[in-house]
């Protein structure tokens, strides 16, 4: 395959970060593709962050800083962290809705406001998409399909070496038709963001 | 449906955790027994083992601890049965004592032990590298990098294991286990019933007389294993050169990626050491041959490097060797394809490469509020913690062990001053205790207590030490995944016919001064610990209530009320009926909303904490 790629997905202990590395990785198997895809497990799952990772054409499963071609950000301040591991011109897909540090909830700590965060994104990327996952995922169905809706506004950037198809089919293959349904409509509303 | 682990046809591609490949490769090879405790980053290779069972023909279980696996599994292989036993690497250092025998015992049923080890310390308390166990227990050792590596070399120890009667040593690193890969299938086998063990003492008993001859035998075993080494499969020769690098485990990963990248491949000459002990050293000696320059690429210890070293100077070649000792790759922590293609090109000879750049420039993310882990909203452990700390204060020394819990560490709770390892809340708490006469407050969780924390405890009344000892007992082994341990009720696949108690062992040991409590009943638990600090001697307080999480999963319980901030927060600090619980629970449920606290409905666990805490804070019917 001469397609290379490096995804690099962060999040927060939750959100469904792993299902949706999972769901790509097996999407990119079934196109023909030579996957390897990373996760770092243990104490991040006690709600602290979530990163993992996604490979095309490459033996290791792990990223390092200025090696990802896109980034996709399950929480904006994840996606801000996380920003040091984008390449210089890189694509970034990001919820907008974020999910406070408990030192910020508490008001111990202050976070940039996501109107900061997403400015401060897009002065350091190539392009950068937005798009309200939360929301997405609850007018889908359920909250935690959120994830799905930023593999959807992926898709419908033509940037993967696989079609929206291929990623529907895996979700039917690999769901109970119940969830599918709704992930299936996540995958659909987070299609319709990009413009 | 059978699970495709089980089920799935030869030629079949899926994609595969490191460690369900790992899985898949112990069922290929006819696997018949395995034990395990289990431990980040290996536990995934226990827990589908476990999943599988009801359907499955192999013998499988969750030890107490490392040791207890690996005699039991020692067991197993001497009874004739094709044993995998599994741990973390920290957990072969308590294994470590069957093992150095186990060695010189011989495994007549094949006996593989996985080692997961973790560079990095992802989730261990040190990065200890256990190719050395390799060396000093006299194993031979594969070392995986990709998915249907992890299968394949699983598959492979295991019969030579059985081919050779010694055990065989799979040794994984964390970027291992958890990556995920497809892996073409290969078809499994049945492999005839253990045919019991074979009385022969002077091959199974190492009293001296029997050791020494058997220490010869397994330096002979280690000579057959070195010649099947040299011409394996799994040590892959490619490129040419003057310039050479040999990189085993994950760096072999590294190393291909690098080499893509900088459009190199071919430029060097390469040994991929998939079997990296015993040495190949006729394959290295060869492979050395006409070359300048040799890079050595393994992460952690300068193992391979300090032998292909000695074996240079064995042979009398003169070559460039470059590794860890001293550079350019440093003898800690991960490497990553950056860093080895920095290595590759120093051994080149060309100029270092820019550090890559980056989106984020010199912009400071690292000032980020942190989002560091906390025990979940409704855990028992915070209330336990809560309790010892309005008792205790600053006052103790809080000795802390190994489990979920340890996160007792972050303020506001600060429960946790120091920790060795497993068990070592009680003995180290007792040493502690004993040198300075400082009171002692140790932390335990139930895995643990059965794991390692009883053998102190009977060393504490024995030696007549002064501790008070906090048991959390959760109901199951949190941290890892919700495995069972002894005293466990439920597991995921139903009742635990046979329950170990805590109170009765802990009585049986011979302590009188015992409570038993709910956390989440502050009340009970604060005269609990009021009386036990009265007392003096070994006193224990078992603190007994189901993680949320599991009860939700295991016992179907559901909360049926969730708490809200009925009172004026202001108001309450001024006339001193605030409990300041937004900052002495650090619930991950609270919130500030406009300057005040609220509570959100949807993270509340019901555990109703809070409401003792204070007197604002009210309950109301909630099963959202």
């Amino acid at each position: 395959m001469n397609a290379r790629m490096r995804i690099f997905m962060t999040g927060v202990g939750g959100q469904g970060t792993l299902t949706a590395t999972t769901l790509l990785s097996r999407a990119a198997l079934a196109a023909g593709l030579d996957v390897t895809s990373g996760e770092i497990h243990g104490m991040a799952q006690r709600g602290g962050v979530v990163e993992s990772t996604l490979l095309i054409g490459y033996k290791s499963p792990k990223i390092g800083h200025g090696e990802a071609d896109i980034l996709l950000g399950f929480e904006p301040l994840e996606t801000l962290r996380a920003l040091p591991y984008l390449k210089p011109g890189g694509l970034v897909l990001s919820s907008t809705e974020s999910i406070a540090p408990l030192s910020v909830a508490t008001g111990k700590e202050t976070a940039p406001s996501v109107e900061e965060i997403r400015a401060k994104i897009i002065a350091r990327c190539g392009s950068a998409c937005f798009l309200p996952c939360r929301s997405l995922g609850l007018e889908a169905g359920a909250m935690q399909s959120g994830n799905i809706a930023l593999l959807g506004a992926l898709c419908a950037l033509n940037v993967l070496p696989f079609g929206r198809d291929v990623v529907e089919a895996t979700i039917r293959a690999t769901m109970k038709p119940k969830v599918a349904e709704i992930n299936l409509k996540a995958l659909n509303l987070g299609a319709a963001c990009p413009a | 449906m059978a699970h495709p682990l089980l089920a799935g046809a030869p030629g079949e591609t899926h994609l595969l955790l490191g460690n369900e490949a790992i899985v898949r490769g112990a069922i290929e090879a006819g696997i018949q027994f395995i034990s395990c405790y289990p431990g980040t980053p290996s536990s995934e290779v226990p827990d589908t083992f476990f999943r599988l069972s009801p359907e499955a023909s192999y013998t499988f279980e969750y030890s107490v601890n490392e040791k207890v696996a690996l005699e039991v599994g020692g067991g197993a292989t001497l009874a004739g049965a094709l044993t995998l036993v599994t741990m973390k690497h920290v957990g072969v250092n308590v294994a470590a004592d069957p093992l150095l025998t186990l060695t010189y015992v011989g495994s007549p049923g094949g006996f593989v032990l996985l080692s997961a080890d973790d560079p990095g310390c992802h989730s261990s308390q040190n990065e200890q590298d256990n190719r050395i166990y390799a060396r000093i227990a006299g194993m031979p050792c594969l070392e995986p990098s990709t998915a249907q590596e992890a299968k394949d070399m699983t598959r492979t120890a295991l019969v030579m294991s059985r081919e050779l009667g010694a055990p065989v040593l799979l040794r994984t690193t964390t970027r291992v286990n958890h990556l995920r890969g497809p892996v073409t299938l290969d078809a499994p086998t049945v492999l005839p019933a253990p045919v019991g063990f074979q009385k022969n003492p002077s091959k199974f008993v190492p009293i001296p007389a029997f050791a020494r001859p058997m220490h010869l035998r397994l330096l002979e075993t280690l000579d057959k294993a070195r010649t099947l080494a040299e011409t394996s499969p799994l040590n892959a020769v490619s490129g040419a050169g003057k310039v050479g690098v040999i990189a085993s485990g994950i760096s072999r990963a590294y190393l291909a990626d690098a080499l893509l990248e900088a459009d190199l491949a071919g430029a060097v000459k390469v040994l991929d050491l998939g079997f990296s002990y015993p040495l190949p050293e006729k394959l290295i000696a060869s492979f050395m041959d006409g070359l300048t320059t040799l890079l050595i690429i393994e992460e952690l210890e300068p193992v391979l490097e300090t032998e292909i070293r000695a074996l240079a100077q064995k042979l009398g070649i003169s070559i460039n060797i470059m590794g860890k000792t001293p550079g350019p790759l440093p003898r800690f922590g991960e490497y990553d394809v950056a860093m080895v293609a920095g290595a590759l090109r120093t051994a080149l000879g060309l100029p270092a490469p820019a550090p890559l750049a980056c989106s984020c420039g010199a912009d400071p993310v690292v000032t980020l509020p942190n989002r560091p882990p906390n025990l979940c909203a409704g855990c028992p452990h915070r209330a336990a913690y809560v309790a010892v700390r309005k008792i205790f204060g600053d006052t103790a020394v809080y000795s802390s062990d190994i489990g979920c819990y340890t996160l007792g560490i972050l303020p506001p709770l600060r429960a946790a001053d120091f920790l060795l390892c497993m068990g070592s809340s009680v003995s180290s708490g007792c040493g502690v205790s004993k040198a300075s006469g400082q009171t002692v407050v140790g932390f335990i969780g139930d895995s643990t207590f059965f794991h390692s924390g009883i053998t102190g405890l009977v060393n504490a009344v024995f030696n007549r030490h002064d501790i008070l000892l906090v048991i959390l007992d959760n109901r199951t082994t949190a941290m890892t995944g919700h495995q069972p341990c002894p005293s466990v009720d439920k597991t995921t696949l139903g009742d635990n016919p046979s329950i170990v108690h805590i109170e009765p062992v802990v009585r049986g040991i011979g302590i009188t001064q015992i409570r038993k409590v709910n956390p989440l009943n502050q009340k009970a638990t604060l005269k609990a610990i009021e009386e036990l600090k009265a007392m003096s001697g070994v006193r224990v307080l078992i603190a007994e209530e189901p993680c949320p999480l599991f009860a939700r999963r295991a016992y179907g319980m559901k909360r049926t009320q969730v708490a809200y901030v009925a009172g004026d927060c202001a108001e309450a600090a001024k006339d001193g009926t605030c409990g300041d619980c937004l900052n002495t629970l650090a619930c991950p449920a609270f919130y500030l909303e406009d300057g005040k606290m609220a509570i959100d409905p949807i993270l509340c666990a019901g555990c109703m904490l809070c409401l003792q805490v204070c007197k604002n804070i009210k309950a109301r019917k909630g099963d959202a």
